[in-house]
């Protein structure tokens, strides 16, 4: 049982897994600290995800894919920002529209452009090559979990430090914190808060792009129909507990993630599959659950509704 | 006194063009994506109509798709209505379905008996679902809208098992749709036109409009409930309840969802079958935005979207127009819906007369 | 004559409201310039113009002689001018340094933040300046004197040599603000010029060379306090003779109302904001509290309404314990409650004029029916508002948010005024309106006593509380003191109480 608890098969899938729920949390933090409300990852996920497919499958090179799926992630979050930023519609609404809206329109697309329902498969799609690591195999346990895993992975990692640094040790970073925590103070110290606004919603759509990309080009090469599955919302709920900071939400992701994996280690078990499936969306209630506890038992006075 | 009767007047006009623009802007890309698919838009839309109103028995299809649009967009309104984000409503809905199923097939009633108390346990059902979240909220801060997204997934999913474990081994031989056995007779809805699904479900949800609407206009909880949506540290301080008040507005919605599943399953169905919502509870939400949480005009578009429902399906049959065109245009709806079209007009006039 | 800061004919509108019309100003270097005006004179817009956060429709800009225009209040900062805001802008969640650097950040390897190149600079400025503030302390914990400071500090960092002080002394004790005086006059000699808004009259005369009168948008008058005194300057500012004492007369109250014994309240940390507080309230009475922002009145009305759990302690309501009823259960007993924040708590800006007024009404001496709302009734509350408490509005059916601040606050304590409560709180009921409808509020809360109504008068305003009430509490750190009588004690005197001068 240890072993598949702790075992490097789990933990390698589960740092699979994780990848495009980590990448769109911490491109999420961007928005939510520059106080936007923005919940309609999901979609821009699934946008990505479709237009990597497309770049992949007429392409022939998985890489286009990615850069195709940034593409559509950036395209998302312009829509967006211009609906939020200059049309007077409010985030939450925006952001329902969007995340219904672009169901029927990947599956529109795939359906006229691709001429498939459903799913779509082609030997001409193809997912991102995995790289052997030189010197990592060597390490135990480590190395098991860490290698062989595709660029975005690597490149996942890399990202999670590089987003910290810049939201907590560069100017850029400040102002960006300073337009969420009061938009008029952030102006009087000649902050162009609409421009920083539109930064951070961009870097938002540059990050979910390349965690929608992964969807059909990490490894299954395959996309289906609301391929995302509520993977925007998790990426929501874990910039939420971690209260906008991009370490602490990669961390939750990673740990949804992980409950995703083990439940699939345990489906050998008998366990049904509906209640493997569910894990996921249990855990982050019961994260969102405990972490609500914990700020309660410091500040029991404030009042919730 | 002429300039403020004036200045109301142009809030009114403004809002009525609201629905104009998006409508037109709507109609356009709609014609561009029917033409792509290589048809005639006018044609497309003639079958649409025809789909709805060809028949009578089109006519009861559509009776039967609109009202679970009147419910759930209306169980979605009294929540915004009140600042409740219910996004759970679809959730609530698997549930109630759920329970009316079971309460359907175990329970032996007579047929006045057996109807309403099928309709109660379903929203009894919707309501305990709605509870988690609502509790969560009250008791932790926690917010609504996640834990409302997560639990729809929960629903889904775990109707779905408990479908599986009461059919046992009778699912196996037919595991693409999963469903319960079919209720008693005696609780199902009387149909209103033969040969269709349309049953009293429609009748139900036009009088619960009906009070809902009376309700806000005339009664004092319906004012309390009114400002609490709109400022709720105003009304604390008015001395209006919140706490309770979100509470009974959480369960109040969670109630019409899981009414909303029942009918489904009593007037349509006659069974539950996993994953057999479509998004009906994403509908409402949709809906309550565009009605813009006014329950007269929530039933104008629940209308609406019932008859691009049912007319939808006829028109995919008739020509190569694809259904999610439908679901398409819907979602943009929503989305030209929400600009502030009056600020944006004044922005482009005071930059025109700049230059 | 050098004139660092010239304005010739600034204007500045919103909507069909000119909020500046052709303002000139001339302000000469090194000297402290005052410009006074009632509240909605156009002070504030001015000076969101000099500091560059609005850009005026008309007029020119004119620093040390040459022609400038602000896109933002970066390129006022760069030309030298930077403000001190009426209500501060910093971040909460940040720290001091944080605060400090923010938007003039230095940096290293060309991206990131050099904080410590930053702080030696901050500390030199502290140093020359005098000023002692915790540089790594997080704003949020810091008293309000000190977030001042941090303010002049993040100005003077920029290396501005025109600071405009937007109404600072408004948030301050008597002692704070000679302490602010000090500074102000320490800057002006390192020859800093100084840019003073304020209505108070008794500080522009001490403390400024050159004062100019702005009303409802227009300039009146740049004098020198040689040349004038406060009676001349309150003429010039309101443009009629204007009274502010309310007369006082011996009056007998009535019985014990409310009493609150031994009252405590803590906050999350457990550290305790208000402190075994007691005192009762006869019928009939003013009771005023005095205090600094934050000392806990907050706490204290809060709890009294039941908007806030308390720690400890018992309120009694004419011999009725209700420490832990709901605000329903307290506008029940007829209690009303007139908040400090009038757009968050007091109004609901989307709604029409009726269903504000209504709030509370609708509860407490309700309609006919317990159950329907009878909007003939509702309407007819309304009207009678209007009327007796001047409220300018064309109609009920209006949304609130097209009336102005003052007519808001009218409403408000009309609503609150006539709903036949035996105890009224009253929170800072005459901030941000002008010099008339203060007088007409004062004499209503007078007129309300005089009919029996214990008030509980709780005021950020010292001249308020010293004017209107007839017993003076004054809280200082969560506890309350003794201030006397109406009339009994100094300003001064309470000033000390305020910053528990006069305790130890």
């Amino acid at each position: 049982m240890l072993s598949i608890i702790l075992g490097t098969v789990t933990m390698a899938a589960a740092l699979r897994l994780a990848v495009p729920l980590i990448l769109s949390s911490i491109g999420g933090c961007f928005g939510d600290r520059a106080g936007i409300f923005n919940i309609a990852l999901e979609s821009f996920m699934l946008c990505s995800a479709f237009f990597a497919t497309l770049g992949s499958y007429y392409s022939g090179n998985p890489y286009v894919g990615v850069f195709c799926g940034i593409l559509a992630g950036l395209g998302c979050s312009a829509l967006f920002g211009v609906m939020v930023f200059h049309m007077g519609s409010s985030g939450m609404v925006v952001s329902i529209a969007m995340n219904l809206g672009m169901d029927a329109f990947t599956s529109f697309l795939l359906l006229n452009i691709l001429g498939k329902r459903g799913s779509f498969m082609d030997p001409k799609l193809i997912s991102l090559p995995t790289l052997q690591l030189p010197l990592v195999d060597k390490i135990p346990y480590v190395g098991e979990i860490l290698n062989k895993h595709n660029l975005v992975v690597y490149f996942t990692l890399l990202a999670i430090a590089g987003t910290w640094i810049t939201m907590y040790q560069t100017p850029f970073g400040l102002r960006l914190r300073s337009v969420g925590i009061n938009e008029k103070a952030a102006q009087t110290t000649g902050t162009n808060v609409l421009r920083y606004k539109w930064y951070s919603v961009l870097i938002t759509g540059f990050f979910v792009g390349i965690a929608g990309a992964i969807l059909p080009l990490g490894g299954t090469s395959i996309f289906t129909e609301n391929m995302s599955a509520g993977r925007g919302f998790l990426a929501v709920a874990a910039i939420m507990i971690a209260k906008g900071n991009p370490l602490l939400a990669s961390l939750y992701s990673f740990l949804f993630a992980y409950a995703e994996a083990l439940a699939a280690s345990m489906q050998n078990f008998g366990i049904p599959s509906q209640l493997v499936l569910a894990l996921p969306y249990f855990m982050t209630i019961t994260v969102l659950l405990f972490s609500g506890i914990r700020t309660k038992m410091k500040n029991p006075s404030k009042e919730a509704a | 006194m002429k300039g403020y009767i004036k200045l109301l007047g142009l809030d009114t006009v403004w809002n009525i063009l609201k629905y104009v623009f998006s409508f037109l802007a709507v109609m356009v890309i709609g014609s561009v994506l029917i033409l792509w698919q290589g048809e005639n838009p006018v044609t497309a839309m003639t079958y649409i109509l025809e789909g709805s109103f060809g028949s009578i028995r089109n006519f009861g299809n559509t009776l039967r798709w609109i009202t679970p649009c009147i419910l759930t967009g209306i169980a979605a309104t009294v929540a915004f209505k009140s600042g409740v984000m219910n996004l759970g409503i679809e959730g609530q809905l698997y549930f109630g379905a759920y329970a009316a199923a079971l309460f359907g097939f175990y329970v032996h009633l007579p047929r006045f008996l057996h109807v309403p108390s099928c309709l109660l346990a379903a929203g009894i059902a919707g309501m305990a679902f709605a509870l988690i979240p609502a509790l969560m909220k009250l008791f932790f801060n926690v917010n609504e809208m996640i834990t409302t997204l997560m639990l729809n997934y929960i629903a889904v999913l775990l109707t779905e098992y408990f479908t599986y474990i009461v059919m046992g081994i009778s699912a196996a031989g037919d595991s693409l749709a999963l469903s319960t056995p079919p209720i008693q007779d005696t609780a199902r809805l009387t149909n209103l036109v033969v040969k269709t699904n349309a049953s009293t479900g429609f009748v139900i949800a036009v009088t619960l409009v009906v009070i809902i609407f009376m309700v806000y206009r005339y009664t004092i909880v319906g004012y309390e409930l009114k400002q609490v949506g709109e400022n709720r540290r105003f009304s604390k301080v008015g001395g209006v309840n919140v706490t309770w008040t979100f509470l009974a507005i959480f369960l109040l919605s969670g109630f019409l969802a899981g009414l909303c599943g029942s009918i489904e399953v009593q007037g349509t169905y006659g069974k539950f079958t996993a994953s057999f919502s479509n998004n009906l509870g994403w509908d409402g939400i949709m809906i309550a935005m565009i009605g813009n949480t006014n329950p007269l005009t929530v039933l104008v578009v629940a209308i609406v979207w019932g008859i691009l429902k049912a007319g939808s399906l006829h028109m995919e049959r008739m020509c190569d127009v694809n259904r999610l065109t439908v679901l398409l245009i819907q979602a943009l709806f929503v989305l030209f819906i929400t600009v502030d079209y009056r600020t944006l007009f004044n922005y482009f006039k005071r930059k025109g007369a700049i230059e | 004559m050098e004139y660092i800061l010239e304005l010739k004919g600034i204007t500045k509108r919103f909507g069909s409201l000119t909020a500046n019309d052709k303002i000139n100003l001339a302000v000469r270097k090194g000297t402290v310039h005052a410009v006074i005006g009632e509240n909605g004179a156009g002070k504030s817009t001015l000076m969101n113009v000099i500091s560059g956060l609005y850009r005026p429709d008309e007029g020119e800009l004119f620093v040390r002689k040459k022609k400038v225009s602000f896109r933002n209040p970066s390129d006022a900062s760069r030309a030298g001018i930077g403000m001190v805001h009426q209500e501060f802008m910093l971040f909460p969640e940040l720290t001091v340094l944080d605060n400090i650097m923010m938007g003039y950040e230095k940096r290293k390897m060309g991206l990131f933040l050099d904080k410590k190149m930053i702080r030696k600079q901050v500390e030199t400025i502290c140093e020359e300046y005098h000023f002692n503030i915790p540089l790594d302390e997080v704003v949020q914990d810091l008293s309000v004197s000190m977030l001042q400071q941090v303010e002049i500090v993040k100005i003077l960092y920029r290396g501005v040599d025109i600071i405009i002080f937007d109404e600072p002394t408004s948030v301050l004790t008597p002692q704070g603000i000679e302490g602010l005086f000090d500074a102000i006059r320490f800057l002006v000699k390192h020859g800093k010029t100084v840019l003073f808004i304020t209505h108070k009259l008794k500080e522009v005369m001490e403390i400024s060379d050159d004062i100019t009168v702005l009303k409802n948008g227009h300039y009146v008058n740049t004098v020198t306090p040689q040349q004038t005194d406060e009676h001349d300057l309150a003429t010039m500012m309101v443009g009629r003779e204007v009274l502010m004492t309310v007369r006082k007369e011996e009056k007998q109250c009535g019985e014990v109302l409310l009493e609150v014994k031994n009252l405590s309240v803590s906050d999350y940390e457990g550290r305790a904001k208000l402190d075994d507080v007691s005192f009762c309230l006869r019928k009939g009475e003013i009771l005023g509290i005095a205090g600094v922002a934050g000392s806990g009145q907050q706490e204290l009305v809060e709890s009294l309404f039941g908007l806030r759990k308390s720690s400890g302690g018992q309120v009694l309501f004419g011999g009725k314990d209700i420490t832990h009823l709901n605000c329903r259960n307290h506008r029940l007993c007829h209690i009303g409650y007139v908040p400090q924040d009038r757009i968050s708590e007091g109004i609901n800006r989307e709604a029409s004029l009726w269903e504000n007024a209504i709030m509370g009404y609708h509860i407490v001496k309700g309609f006919q029916s317990r159950y329907f709302l009878n909007r003939k009734q509702a309407v007819s509350f309304t009207e009678r508002i209007i009327e007796q408490f001047n409220v300018k509005a064309a109609s009920t059916n209006l949304k609130i948010k097209t009336l102005s601040g003052g007519n808001i606050q009218k409403l408000i304590v009309g609503r609150e005024f006539l709903q036949d409560n035996s105890l009224l709180i009253i929170e800072d009921p005459t901030r941000g309106i002008d010099i008339g409808a203060i007088e007409f509020i004062w004499k209503k809360i007078e007129s309300l006593a005089a009919a029996g109504t214990a008030i509980l008068l709780v005021s950020h305003e010292l001249n308020e509380v010293m004017e209107v009430s007839d017993r003076i509490l004054v809280m200082y750190d969560g506890q309350l003191y003794d201030g006397g009588g109406h009339g009994e004690k100094t300003e001064t005197e309470i000033g000390l109480l305020m910053t528990g001068g006069g305790i130890l």
